[in-house]
């Protein structure tokens, strides 16, 4: 288990080290509706790009507007200070305004070998999606061949959708472990993995996934798992918030499940595999449980995370949106009327990378607080 | 001259029970209420008030706790620490008082300490402390039922009216009812944003407004905003306030005033306690349930 906190923590050295061990190039990604199987059929590392809690973000301000997320701009700010100086290539997948200023300005102020924006539809619910999806998905491929000055074959693509189909499957197995009464790994564990899984190469990280299955039947985790909690969010990465909650609080609690992209909705959908297979890897990526950006006309995800809060026994959701985020937060009044229908409590938080965990305590605390007798 | 640290300066007190004899009691409970400006320890025998002090929050929470409990401690008659059997320690510095067994959140000594001071008719509480302002709701027996807090920024709050005290050169005990003495009621300033409203207070002052107008427009900003949260959550009926800013008429009043709601009000007890008296009622109820499981 260690593994993943250590990549989590170490995610620039290992990409650095990464590529002085293999020679292979890195690129840097800003969405996780970017197809990782057809960068791995080509040998190039994906790692997505993080910003970073309570790290001052200010030196984006000059390039994107205040009033995006916080995540977007801790995205460029991580940029501009240096810290992906190793990457060779960025690329994005369409999902929101913000992520995507946020490429744009980084194509414009830090200069890699390789840039490119797939045109991932917004309408993931229309008609023709995977017609679409697939042509957009040949003319990355056909790209990425004229950049490495290779050729990427249907075994090449099978490599890499093999690679990362083991990774998902592997995290949905461990998974099932967060259903028991005493979850054998804590929201924090499960973030780590899922963050890891995001900046490393997946064949390192399937080995350790692999292990971590055979030892969870046996593992006990000594503490007691208090409110189960379900995250509902924005892109949420925030381990300081996740271990205050689990850890540094006066009542108990454990994440049990969360419906964001790096937890379970990055790795959710089975993958269905056919000859054509751009036209596979469209598939799976437009059938995930959606982010909020593209979930409509039809809100999809609500009954997936009904399901969700249903198998996991949530007691309690905590949303998490991103200051900012329009998309999830235009999504919030439906969701709470929702989750009241559900009769599952809720405590909204807007979400910022520059606000102190601390700060968010009384109120977590408080929240939890509602849910039992204090004496 | 005064220096400005003199007008946001307020009165330090304690108070004890003329006719209690603390001997008497089954239990003697306690709770410290470490806020951002100000830091009460109330002691209550069997449920009722017995002492309690109030003094300003120092730089280091279990100092401050120590100092106000020993000062709630003097005139008790021989009370000493060691006979307290319970102490709960709330506030933003309730994970740093030594000595107590339990640290429960202010939102929830709140609620219970209004349902003590008001009754249990209390169903909608706003507390405007020194950094914070939390609206919340409970049910008959004080428990909270949801809740809503500012966040990020110490906007209307207290703190932000020690900055308009210092500014004004007028003492904090005296902005509420100065903010009155205006002929008419000015527009509010644009912003309770601490630094911004201070900025726009020194501009309105440039312009010819009186110090009594500009605390009227300030007052009524941080009304407004405070408004706005209790909307957010709604209102029911009794609405009670508790925290240092319940003792600003000119901050109670528009809040009032706005919600057509008038606050319950005591003479009884001081509503500054409130988060004080919740955290005792807790240890006691936590020392009783220990002692009934042996613990």
């Amino acid at each position: 288990m260690s593994s993943f906190k250590n990549w989590s923590d170490n995610r620039h050295d290992y990409a650095r080290e990464w590529k002085k061990k293999t020679g292979g190039k890195v690129l840097g990604y800003f969405c996780t509706y970017l197809p990782e199987e057809i960068l791995y059929a080509a040998d190039v590392l994906p790692v997505r790009i993080f910003g970073q809690h309570g790290s001052d973000i200010g030196i984006s301000s000059a390039h994107i507007y205040d009033m995006y997320c916080p995540f977007s701009r801790s995205c460029l700010a991580e940029g501009l200070k240096g810290k992906y100086d190793y990457l060779d290539g960025v690329a994005i997948a369409q999902s929101c305004m913000h992520i995507r200023q946020a490429f744009w300005s980084w194509q414009k102020h830090l200069p890699v070998e390789y840039s490119y924006y797939i045109y991932m539809p917004h309408g993931v619910q229309s008609k023709g999606r995977y017609e679409y999806y697939r042509g957009e998905l040949v003319e990355f491929k056909e790209s990425l061949e004229k950049w490495l000055g290779r050729t990427i074959s249907d075994a090449d693509l099978d490599k890499g959708i093999d690679i990362v189909r083991k990774n998902k499957e592997s995290m949905r197995k461990i998974w099932e472990f967060r259903k028991n009464d005493r979850p054998s790994i804590t929201g924090l564990e499960a973030m780590e993995i899922v963050f890891s899984s995001q900046v490393t190469d997946k064949r390192e990280h399937n080995e350790a996934l692999e292990q971590l299955i055979t030892e969870l039947p046996d593992r006990k985790v000594d503490r007691e798992t208090g409110t189960r909690l379900m995250i509902i969010g924005s892109e949420d990465d925030d381990r300081e918030f996740t271990k205050m909650v689990e850890e540094g609080l006066s009542l108990p609690a454990t994440f049990v499940i969360e419906d964001h992209c790096v937890g379970s909705r990055y790795f959710w959908n089975d993958f269905t595999p056919g000859e054509d297979r751009l036209a596979s890897i469209a598939r799976w990526y437009l059938d995930r449980p959606p982010c909020p950006s593209k979930d409509w006309p039809k809100r999809l995800r609500f009954s997936h995370i009904k399901n969700l809060i249903q198998e996991y026994k949530v007691e309690a959701a905590i949303l998490m949106q991103q200051k900012f985020c329009d998309p999830h937060e235009l999504d919030i009044p439906a969701l709470k009327t929702y989750l009241d229908e559900l009769d599952i409590p809720y405590y909204l938080i807007e979400f910022d990378v520059l606000v102190p965990a601390g700060q968010l305590k009384t109120r977590v605390e408080a929240f939890l607080e509602t849910r039992v007798e204090l004496v | 001259m005064a220096q400005s640290k003199d007008f946001r300066d307020w009165d330090q007190y304690r108070w004890t029970a003329p006719d209690t004899d603390w001997r008497k009691a089954s239990i003697v409970s306690c709770g410290i209420d470490i806020g951002s400006i100000s830091t009460q320890a109330v002691i209550m025998v069997d449920g009722q008030l017995y002492a309690y002090s109030n003094m300003r929050t120092g730089s280091n929470s279990p100092d401050s706790a120590d100092k106000a409990l020993s000062w709630a401690l003097e005139d008790t008659d021989g009370l000493s620490q060691d006979d307290i059997q319970y102490i709960v320690g709330t506030g933003y510095g309730r994970i740093n008082i030594p000595m107590a067994q339990r640290a429960i959140t202010e939102i929830a000594c709140h609620a219970l300490g209004a349902n003590f001071i008001y009754g249990p008719s209390v169903r909608t509480i706003l507390d405007v402390g020194g950094q914070d302002v939390k609206v919340i709701q409970c049910d008959e027996k004080g428990k909270v039922i949801n809740f809503l807090m500012n966040d990020k920024c110490a906007a209307g709050t207290g703190r932000g009216m020690e900055v308009m005290a210092d500014l004004l050169s007028v003492p904090l005990v005296e902005i509420g009812q100065k903010s009155f003495e205006v002929d008419e009621e000015p527009e509010p300033v644009s912003s309770t944003c601490v630094v911004f409203g201070k900025s726009e207070a020194l501009s309105l002052l440039r312009k010819g407004w009186s110090i009594e107008k500009v605390l009227a427009a300030y007052c009524r900003a941080m009304a407004n905003r405070i408004v706005e949260l209790i909307e957010r959550l709604g209102v029911q009926r009794e609405f009670a306030i508790t925290g240092g800013q319940s003792k600003n008429i000119g901050v109670v009043k528009r809040i009032e005033m706005l919600l057509n709601i008038e606050a319950v009000k005591t003479e009884k007890y001081d509503p500054q306690i409130a988060g004080g008296i919740g955290a005792a009622l807790f240890a006691r109820a936590l020392f009783e349930k220990s002692r009934k499981s042996g613990g």
